[in-house]
């Protein structure tokens, strides 16, 4: 390997993307020739530094600026999907009839027959077929659905506490039997650093209140909590559900001296509420 | 949610815009990071990143999934940057200008000294490449922040692998003028 070769590889030898044959030649150059060995070496060392270099960040309204965007084109494509049938179908009209008189009587004719043959076959009693028009709109709804989830489950994954606070607030607007948000927001509620993110994500749970599953979490999740308000957050959400699972895990907090005061005499309080009778 | 690049694109080029909920979110901030490096200013970076979304959406459907997405979506990049940049040609803010105002991001972290002399380095090798002519900064740009292959960068650029690749040891000599140049009126 001559120098003007082994200049032509440095990019390669830097991104380490060379293969074996070839790194050996280069080593092998390197070690022969001191000037591009003192020149891979000094510009190796600055391609290293450009990797260390910090990453500028984006503001967050980036962020809102494209969901907005994105929301406006999907409601774009459903309101031009819902108009198309009405004014194409006077041009398709125009387009498709005939200009001689002659073909214009056959078509009058061949539109007569059409007419007698859909008369016969939508008399009482015919068959019934089944009606498409309604599952485009709920193919639309189901989109339009899953965008939201994908908004609040990528928001939830957010480094920045306040990105993670809206995508909590984003999982009002899914269907309370996704499953797939309502288990973000339970490990949002264990796992979340942040207690404001863990408060938000407690309130959006009485959404998903009709699945067993976040009963279930809910009565597990009390005793885990390390935060006093997220506990009492909790207890209240258990209460508002009727949730009786959780009476056992409440009786335990309440008679545990080293639980926070303010948690034992809540829980005490919500045992007392499922007690009146509520809970039955 | 998973999925390659090239599959989520192709789906939203099928119609299922909401899946580019995903590729925004992967690509956004390197996205950013290109436009930034390119045009020194947030604002006119921040209009781009979406600038890019909106062409996405608007040529989906030319999208083909044979095709490297990223290597598409920065061919996307490179035409806004270019119409953004004669829409705002004669309004362009000089290197000095730009440290100026205070956007300048790297300061050394603290903590022990040869992490702050490594910040200052960077701040400087940061400069450098701030000066470097637009194509020899793209190059590095696109190889370094973006983390992309010759081969793909060959596709965004319109050239030959093997040209790439000289690009980018010829930036990189630039890139060491520059440096040392700076680092001498730093220490003079």
């Amino acid at each position: 390997m001559n120098c003007d070769e082994a200049k032509q590889l440095l990019a390669d030898y830097w991104s380490k993307s060379l293969d074996e044959a070839k790194e050996l030649s280069m080593e092998a150059h390197l070690e022969s020739c001191a000037a591009c060995k003192t020149e891979a070496e000094r510009l190796g060392a600055l391609w290293r530094g450009l990797a260390l270099i910090p990453a500028e960040e984006p503001s967050a309204a980036v962020r809102s600026r494209f969901y907005e965007t994105l929301a406006a084109y999907r409601h774009g494509m459903e309101a031009a999907a819902s108009s198309k049938g009405n004014w194409s179908l006077s041009a398709w009209w125009m387009a498709v009839w005939p200009k001689q008189p002659a073909w214009q009587m056959a078509a009058s004719f061949a539109v007569l027959v059409i007419g007698l043959g859909i008369g016969y076959a939508v008399r009482p009693g015919a068959p019934q077929q089944p009606k498409t028009d309604g599952s485009e709109i709920a193919h639309m709804r189901e989109e339009v659905n899953s965008m939201r989830q994908l908004v609040a489950l990528s928001l939830m994954q957010q480094q920045s506490a306040s990105e993670r606070m809206r995508g909590v607030s984003w999982a009002y607007r899914v269907p309370s039997s996704d499953t797939e948000v309502l288990s973000a927001l339970l490990d949002s509620v264990n796992h979340d650093e942040n207690v404001n993110v863990r408060l938000a994500a407690v309130d959006a749970l009485h959404a998903f209140g009709s699945s067993p599953v976040t009963r279930t979490a809910i009565a597990q999740a009390i005793p885990k909590q390390a935060s006093p308000v997220v506990q009492i957050a909790l207890i209240d959400l258990a209460v508002d559900l009727k949730e009786a699972e959780a009476a056992a895990e409440l009786r335990q907090l309440a008679a545990d001296g080293s639980a926070d005061p303010s948690v034992r005499d809540h829980a005490k309080w919500a045992l007392g509420k499922m007690q009146d009778g509520s809970m039955r | 949610m998973n999925g390659t690049d090239n599959t989520l694109m192709a789906e939203v080029s099928g119609g299922a815009v909401a899946k580019l909920a995903v590729l925004f979110e992967r690509h956004h901030r390197p996205l950013f990071r290109y436009f930034i490096s390119m045009t020194r200013n947030q604002e006119i970076a921040e209009d781009l990143v979406q600038d890019v979304f909106v062409r996405i959406l608007r040529y989906r459907s030319t999208y083909d999934a044979k095709q490297s997405f990223t290597a598409w979506m920065y061919q996307i990049a490179r035409n806004a940057n270019v119409d953004q940049a004669q829409k705002r040609r004669g309004e362009v803010i000089g290197i000095d200008e730009f440290l100026e105002r205070g956007t300048e991001p790297v300061s050394p972290s603290p903590g022990p000294e040869e992490s702050a002399s490594q910040g200052q380095n960077l701040a400087l090798l940061k400069r450098a490449l701030e000066q470097l002519p637009e194509d020899k900064r793209e190059i590095l740009v696109l190889s370094r922040f973006q983390g992309m292959k010759y081969d793909e960068i060959a596709q965004v650029l319109g050239c030959e692998v093997g040209t790439v690749k000289v690009r980018v040891y010829r930036a990189m000599r630039a890139l060491e003028q520059v440096y040392f140049t700076l680092a001498g009126e730093k220490a003079s």
